[in-house]
């Protein structure tokens, strides 16, 4: 009924897909494309129009080749992407990890203690956001002036930003425990195995995978991260030390209407963004077919 | 295999003691929520004196609060349905058909996901702004109706369809509307139920995007709402906290009802046991 035969025009198919391409190509393809060739251009602040070319000008800016009068403000915000990321990616997984060894026992009462450990999947940033701006408030005095100090601003997001990522990273990794056989570590105990060597040797290489997996998603979210900053800090942070990718590229656009340097920046998130992509496709690959 | 006494003791312990670290913020919450208008809150409330006033007065102090909550669920629900829609209208013929170009749509959808919207998201504000869209539920929903997400997933699902159900359908003359409407939705119920709960739960979630093309704050959401409490008109902390938990409220619902049903169709894609 449905089988269009090779070489006919899938006038259905297309039919089918209609929807979904255009709204495909209208709010990505096409924006994308445009902030390419915005990236290249001097931007009328007005019309929002392509004035004078630029060329490879902004990226050069952005990673601070030719003029150093200009500083390593962007090029610092890179590596400020970098070094968030380093915080939270691999605490999570492993508090999320430990959390799953936790709640993979099957005892009276779990299903409460895993709701509680998704929990976090809801909240959203900007909630988190609200309550824990609280939690470092002077007025509070808990901890005072973490999200003033140059040393403690960007740990002090990254552990909120933690809090709300264990919820997805758990829930992953709990089905990851679950899919692995019982009978390996039926027979790894029947080897006298104690339950370290039995994790190290059985249960993490079999975690892989899924751990991959997670490392690859949740550094491509801590990549994107805009709302904390925004909610707990709202500018670049004591002496710029917040001012990640995705909020500088806010500032440009939203503070500085700098359009073509937005773009740029938009365009360079996206490179990294790709290559992070390309990891976890070539991983997928690798360790499916050990 | 029956654990030992004081090994259930330390899981049961370990259990409460994780449960407990990842409460605390909700609970500080809570409890700055129900201290009533104070400058210095504590971190325990004093339980003889609690004031859950804050709660209703949110309300009062914000007329507009109950328009961002109408909003959210306006928009979170609208983008829902259409998302549902569209990934399971382009998911059909990519899972069950066959047709010229089938592979070339196949990697224009996937490229769609190569994108991240904070990409696209200046020449996007650009459009919207020039449709006249800012301040309106047209600039909050259309732009999101369409997910490569959704689409992976539904075609996915759609692939373990069996062959012989299509040629059953073929013999008892059944259109496409209807072997889509009436046989293949409630076959993929499981992945349609982890679709809609996801997309409720980022759009509801959103905060970006809803704050650059909202000027005028009747059409605020509520995740841009909420942080407007903190600002220096309202001191005190009990507003902002009860305002929070209520915004809170209808995701933590929708996760602790459908909680087992986003597990499975989300770890389905995720883990390959």
């Amino acid at each position: 009924m449905h089988t269009t035969r090779r070489g006919h025009i899938p006038w259905l198919a297309l039919a089918y897909m209609a929807p979904a391409l255009v709204l495909f190509t209208v709010f990505s393809f096409l924006p994308f494309a445009r902030a390419i060739q915005l990236s290249l251009f001097l931007v009328d602040r007005n019309t929002f129009e392509p004035a004078k070319w630029f060329g490879l000008g902004y990226y050069q800016r952005i990673l601070n080749v030719g003029d150093t009068a200009l500083g390593d403000e962007w090029l610092r915000s890179i590596v400020t992407t970098f070094q968030f990321t380093l915080m939270v990616v691999p605490l999570t997984l492993i508090l999320a990890l430990g959390l799953a060894l936790l709640a993979s026992a099957k005892v009276k009462g779990i299903g409460v203690y895993r709701t509680i450990f998704t929990s976090s999947l809801a909240i959203s940033l900007a909630s988190a956001g609200v309550i824990w701006s609280l939690f470092y408030s002077p007025s509070l005095k808990l901890f005072d002036h973490v999200l003033t100090d140059a040393a403690t601003a960007l740990p002090a997001v990254a552990a909120m930003t933690i809090w709300t990522s264990l919820g997805f990273a758990f829930i992953i990794l709990l089905a990851g425990l679950k899919a692995i056989p019982k009978d390996l570590w039926e027979s790894a105990r029947i080897d006298g195995a104690n339950a370290w060597t039995t994790f190290w040797r059985v249960t993490l290489p079999l975690l892989t995978p899924t751990l991959l997996f997670l490392l690859i998603t949740s550094t491509i979210g801590a990549f994107q991260a805009f709302t904390q900053f925004k909610v707990l800090i709202d500018s670049v942070g004591p002496d710029g030390s917040t001012n990640v990718l995705v909020f500088a590229l806010f500032t440009a656009f939203w503070t500085e209407n700098n359009y073509g340097f937005a773009a740029a920046l938009s365009v360079v998130l996206f490179a990294l963004l790709l290559v992070l992509s390309l990891a976890q496709y070539c991983f997928d690959g690798r360790v499916h077919y050990q | 295999m029956k654990a030992l006494p004081w090994k259930l003791a330390g899981l049961y312990a370990g259990l409460t003691l994780a449960a407990t670290l990842i409460l605390l913020p909700l609970l500080f919450a809570l409890s700055i929520a129900v201290q009533g208008d104070t400058v210095s809150p504590r971190l325990v409330p004093d339980f003889s004196r609690l004031d859950p006033s804050a709660f209703v007065q949110v309300f009062q102090k914000e007329p507009l609060m109950a328009r961002w909550i109408l909003n959210s669920w306006v928009v979170s629900l609208t983008v829902t349905a259409g998302q549902l829609l569209v990934s399971l209208l382009a998911a059909y013929p990519l899972a069950l058909f066959r047709f010229r170009g089938r592979t070339f749509f196949f990697f224009l959808f996937l490229a769609s996901l190569m994108i991240p919207w904070e990409s696209t998201i200046l020449p996007n504000y650009l459009t919207i702004a020039k449709w006249g869209w800012k301040d309106s539920y047209q600039a909050l929903i259309v732009p999101f109706l369409a997910s490569g997400f959704g689409i992976f997933l539904l075609r996915q699902a759609l692939l373990v369809v069996p062959h012989e159900l299509e040629e059953a359908a073929v013999l008892e003359g059944c259109g496409h509307g209807r072997f889509l409407w009436s046989i293949l939705v409630p076959l993929i119920k499981p992945a349609l139920a982890t679709l809609a709960i996801w997309a409720f739960l980022n759009t509801w979630n959103q905060y970006y995007w809803p704050l650059l093309v909202i000027d005028h704050s009747e059409w605020r959401t509520t995740q841009v709402g909420i942080t407007a409490f903190r600002s220096s008109e309202i001191a005190s902390f009990n507003l902002p906290m009860a305002a929070t938990l209520i915004v809170l409220a209808p995701t933590l619902l929708v996760l602790f009802l459908g909680q087992r049903q986003l597990v499975e169709g989300l770890t389905a894609g995720a883990v390959k046991g």
